[in-house]
């Protein structure tokens, strides 16, 4: 009952009642089927033969068992093949792009101190301005006309301190 | 004395050990009594013992046999009925 050719149902798991031929007998215990199950290795007892015989060879490709079974009327799994895609291959820089890549980081690390050194100084002026909020106009017209260097603040403060007390 | 309400059989009764080294009775809601064979009785596997409103959050692929007649019959009787199916 059991031989190439041999139209079977499936009656065990997720393939049950699914039709199929036999395309290989592997030993006692295990054949292998294709139809409207996909092509797979199927125990004995999984399986039920009916009394329909088709006439293929042994291991015979997927189309042709499609064919054959298409004559009976019954409609072969049909499964998209995958398509083949590559992975694009990572190529190496030549010394030139790798000069050029450097250049450019060297570049962004300049933008990014001078951003910073700027920003240190904005915060010492916004400091200076606090402390000077609270002091007198005069002084800050004295600062004008004088124009100072960046080390006497220290000295006008206490000009400036004077010159309130002696108002007092 | 539990609560009036407790005193029915309504609810299931569980010992749990609570921290504190005691034995506490807990009352839970009782659960349905689990599937089976349609054609044999037996009971089937592969299918969770839960509330409805719980076995609405299961997935559907979790809450039966991913076969033909899966969750109504068991496999042998389904076999037979395959191969019944077969020799007619």
């Amino acid at each position: 009952m059991i031989e190439v050719g041999r139209l079977v149902v499936k009656i065990a798991g997720r393939d049950a009642g699914k039709k199929g031929v036999i395309i290989d007998v592997l030993d006692d215990k295990y054949i292998l089927i294709d139809g409207e199950t996909r092509r797979r290795k199927v125990n004995i007892l999984h399986i039920e033969p009916l009394n329909q015989k088709i006439d293929i060879k042994k291991n015979v490709s997927h189309e042709d068992v499609a064919k054959a079974l298409d004559e009976l009327g019954l409609k072969v799994r049909i499964t998209k093949p995958k398509p083949k895609t590559q992975k694009p291959k990572a190529k190496r820089k030549t010394p030139e792009q790798l000069r050029v890549q450097k250049e450019e980081k060297k570049k962004l690390r300049d933008i990014f101190r001078h951003k910073k050194k700027e920003q240190k100084s904005e915060v010492k002026q916004e400091a200076t301005l606090e402390e000077k909020a609270g002091l007198s106009e005069e002084k800050k017209e004295g600062a004008k006309a004088e124009k100072p260097v960046e080390a006497k603040p220290k000295e006008k403060k206490t000009s400036s301190k004077k010159a309130e007390r002696s108002k007092e | 004395m539990p609560a009036p309400r407790l005193r029915s059989r309504s609810l299931r009764r569980i010992f749990r050990k609570v921290p504190g080294n005691r034995v506490s009775l807990q009352y839970r809601e009782k659960k349905p009594k689990p599937a089976k064979c349609g054609n044999c009785g037996a009971v089937l596997k592969g299918i969770p013992r839960e509330m409805p409103y719980r076995m609405r959050g299961i997935a559907k692929t979790r809450k039966r046999p991913e076969r033909p007649f899966g969750g109504v019959l068991c496999s042998r009787c389904m076999r037979q009925k395959m191969i019944d199916k077969a020799r007619q």
